[in-house]
């Protein structure tokens, strides 16, 4: 029998599909009483991930334990975990509440419980009538009432704020949030970070079908990485009072700023006053979350030059539908810097090498927060341009 | 298990399927055993008419050549319970229901062998209301002439209820192989109304019997000839196999067999095991092939 503690424990877990390695030598561990984030690009290998967890496909080689036991194991596998996975089907013309009550009777629970979870999703008043008819939302919502079934223990939801609208995200960010401070665990599964960063504690990120990163949300914005940039009255003079101090991580900007990594602004100032460089402006530029998220994920589907696609067909990939992000010509297309600051000209990224190994870079030391940027809107939507990257999984 | 029987009554009964193929089943039932049922009448009466086996000392209302439209309307009408079958487990794989089947069962197995008892059920069920229909067809157009008496009469009905029930966990079993339920209704469709026919010429109605549609038919198609033959018998004065010999006696029963609908059928038990074998392999590997799958 399982252990009851809640966890989920995937060690070195493989899958190969014929010669397609979906899922290589994964390993992390999710605990109760927090919300876990399963994040990697389109194609990461999330979903087969999560298909080995709930028994539905088999592992090539490797692990992946419920409460200690495999789902196989687990005996009222809906009492200890509910699932809502993609491309899980509703038969179209079985209303909701016969749909709930069918796998209610599988699960071994009262038929009350199929009016109430449709109560707790907000499906209440469309009990009677057929999935087929249901919006992205509703399905949605109709999944997770059937997962609620079992009052389970453990909930896992793959790319659950598909087809949700805005309000259907806040209330289950709520939701979620609220099962797992009762003490229960939540695994959900996203391609973008953005789309979870305010749901979640601890993120799991995964590329390739191998974890960049596992741990506390937390730690990896303590991580991130900042620069100083500073227009100087005499670039030459500061950057030998920059060598002066050892500071060798200078690179002169284009538009004639100097960017700094390693340091505070604090630092150059003084440096910059010492040597008697005036400075007309400097500021800090943070690298936020979903940057280092695409440079520990990037590289998956990279094409080997510059961007060879367009600007987006008209809702196609990339491009952020709406906000302040703007791809530009001779923009990286992956591994570098969204702009911050539309005049400065593409940063050289060899500070956040694509893939990076080790990473999270080391220093920064940024306060925890994640402070709203100059006009720069986390690029909602934007994904890494290459074939695998197109909304595959929705 | 029990929990998982209840499910898959649930699933049957909150959707249409099983009423849309039954209202075709029971209608096709009972209109194709009252055509042929007209038509033995109006060959029965004929010979009546004719009047020469009558004077020979054979009461041709002791012959019920009603017997075969009771066995070839089963036979038609089991095409049903067969496509029944086919979407059982085929559809929720298409519709990728089976995912929240599995999550929220114990084991495959178990979801495997609920719907195996479910769908035994409910072969049955088609099976009575079918052979039901067949009867109560047959008799309407005969008014109750040149059929068998209650004991022949049940024994081809119960023939026809297994028939029904054997195609329904082939059909099940070979979804389940196939995972496509468009898939699998052509091609078990196709099969026995082309392929096996075609077989039975091509092989000279040697392997007929052995073959699924031909042992399915052989079912009911055996039992109804046994009762003629029986008839027969009991009319003659001297033993039939023996007066005819070997030869002729196996083309005589060919002939009754294939008149039932059974052609090239072995006995009714031997026509029943075969048909039994081959539901039961198709069921075997359908199962087994899901009991391994990936759910993507």
């Amino acid at each position: 029998m399982h252990d009851g503690s809640g966890r989920i424990v995937v060690q070195q877990l493989t899958k190969q599909f014929g010669a397609v390695v979906a899922v290589q030598n994964l390993s992390f561990v999710v605990e109760p009483g927090s919300v876990t984030g399963f994040l990697g690009p389109n194609g990461a290998g999330k979903t087969t991930t999560l298909r080995m967890l709930l028994g539905l496909v088999k592992p090539t080689a490797g692990s992946a334990l419920i409460n200690g036991v495999p789902f196989g194991g687990l005996g009222h596998p809906a009492r200890v975990v509910g699932a809502v996975l993609e491309a899980q089907g509703f038969h179209p013309s079985r209303s909701a509440r016969d749909h709930l009550r069918v796998y209610g009777a599988a699960i071994g629970v009262d038929d009350m419980r199929a009016d109430h979870v449709l109560g707790l999703v907000g499906l209440a008043a469309a009990g009677n009538r057929s999935a087929g008819g249901f919006s992205l939302g509703m399905k949605q919502r109709l999944a997770l009432a059937t997962a609620l079934l079992g009052d389970p223990q453990i909930l896992v939801l793959d790319e659950p704020a598909n087809g949700l609208d805005p309000e259907g995200i806040a209330w289950l960010r709520q939701f979620l949030q609220s099962y797992a401070r009762a003490g229960r665990t939540v695994l959900i599964s996203s391609h973008l970070l953005a789309e979870v960063e305010q749901t979640v504690d601890q993120v799991v990120i995964i590329s390739h079908g191998q974890t960049r990163y596992n741990g506390p949300l937390e730690n990896l914005r303590r991580s991130q990485a900042s620069r100083v940039l500073v227009q100087p009255s005499d670039a030459n003079g500061l950057m030998t009072a920059l060598r002066a101090a050892e500071i060798y991580n200078v690179e002169a900007l284009p538009d004639g700023r100097l960017a700094i990594g390693g340091v505070e602004a604090k630092q150059v100032a003084d440096l910059a006053l010492k040597a008697g460089v005036s400075v007309y402006g400097i500021e800090e530029e943070r690298v936020n979350l979903e940057q280092l998220y695409f440079a520990m994920t990037n590289g998956q589907y990279q094409a080997a030059g510059p961007n060879q696609y367009g600007p987006p067909p008209g809702g196609g990939f990339g491009g952020p539908p709406g906000g302040g992000y703007q791809q530009q010509p001779g923009f990286p297309p992956s591994g570098g810097f969204p702009q911050q600051q539309p005049p400065s000209g593409g940063f050289p990224q060899q500070q956040y090498p694509p893939q990076q190994p080790g990473y999270p870079p080391p220093g920064g030391q940024q306060p925890p927060g994640y402070p709203p940027q100059q006009g720069y809107q986390p690029p909602q939507g934007f994904q890494q341009p290459g074939p695998g990257g197109f909304g595959g999984n929705a | 298990m029990g929990n998982l029987i209840k499910a898959e009554f649930r699933k049957i009964l909150t959707t249409k399927m099983w009423w849309a193929l039954l209202i075709p089943a029971v209608l096709l039932a009972f209109g194709y055993a009252f055509a042929l049922g007209k038509g033995v009448t109006s060959i029965g009466d004929f010979i009546k008419n004719d009047g020469t086996l009558q004077k020979a000392g054979v009461n041709v209302d002791n012959i019920s050549i009603g017997v075969f439209a009771l066995s070839r309307s089963i036979n038609i009408t089991s095409v049903f319970p067969m496509l029944f079958g086919a979407l059982g487990l085929s559809s929720e794989l298409h519709r990728r229901t089976i995912t929240t089947t599995f999550l929220t069962a114990s084991s495959r197995a178990a979801v495997l062998s609920a719907k195996a008892v479910v769908y035994v059920l409910w072969g049955l069920i088609y099976g009575v209301i079918i052979s039901g229909m067949v009867a109560a067809g047959t008799a309407a157009a005969t008014g109750g002439n040149y059929l068998p008496d209650a004991g022949g009469f049940i024994l081809i009905l119960l023939a026809g209820v297994i028939e029904c029930l054997l195609w329904t966990l082939l059909g099940l079993g070979f979804g389940a192989l196939l995972g496509s339920p468009i898939g699998s209704v052509l091609i078990l469709a196709i099969y026995a109304i082309a392929v096996e026919p075609v077989l039975d010429l091509v092989l000279h109605n040697t392997v007929a019997g052995i073959l699924p549609n031909g042992a399915a038919d052989g079912v009911t198609g055996a039992t109804a000839g046994q009762i003629l033959i029986d008839q027969l018998q009991s009319l003659a004065h001297s033993p039939l196999a023996q007066v005819m010999g070997p030869d002729n006696w196996n083309a005589f029963l060919f002939s009754i067999r294939a008149a039932a609908g059974g052609i090239g059928a072995l006995d009714w038990w031997a026509s029943g095991l075969v048909f039994l074998g081959w539901a039961m392999l198709f069921f075997g590997i359908g199962l087994f092939r899901n009991h391994t799958r990936d759910i993507t």
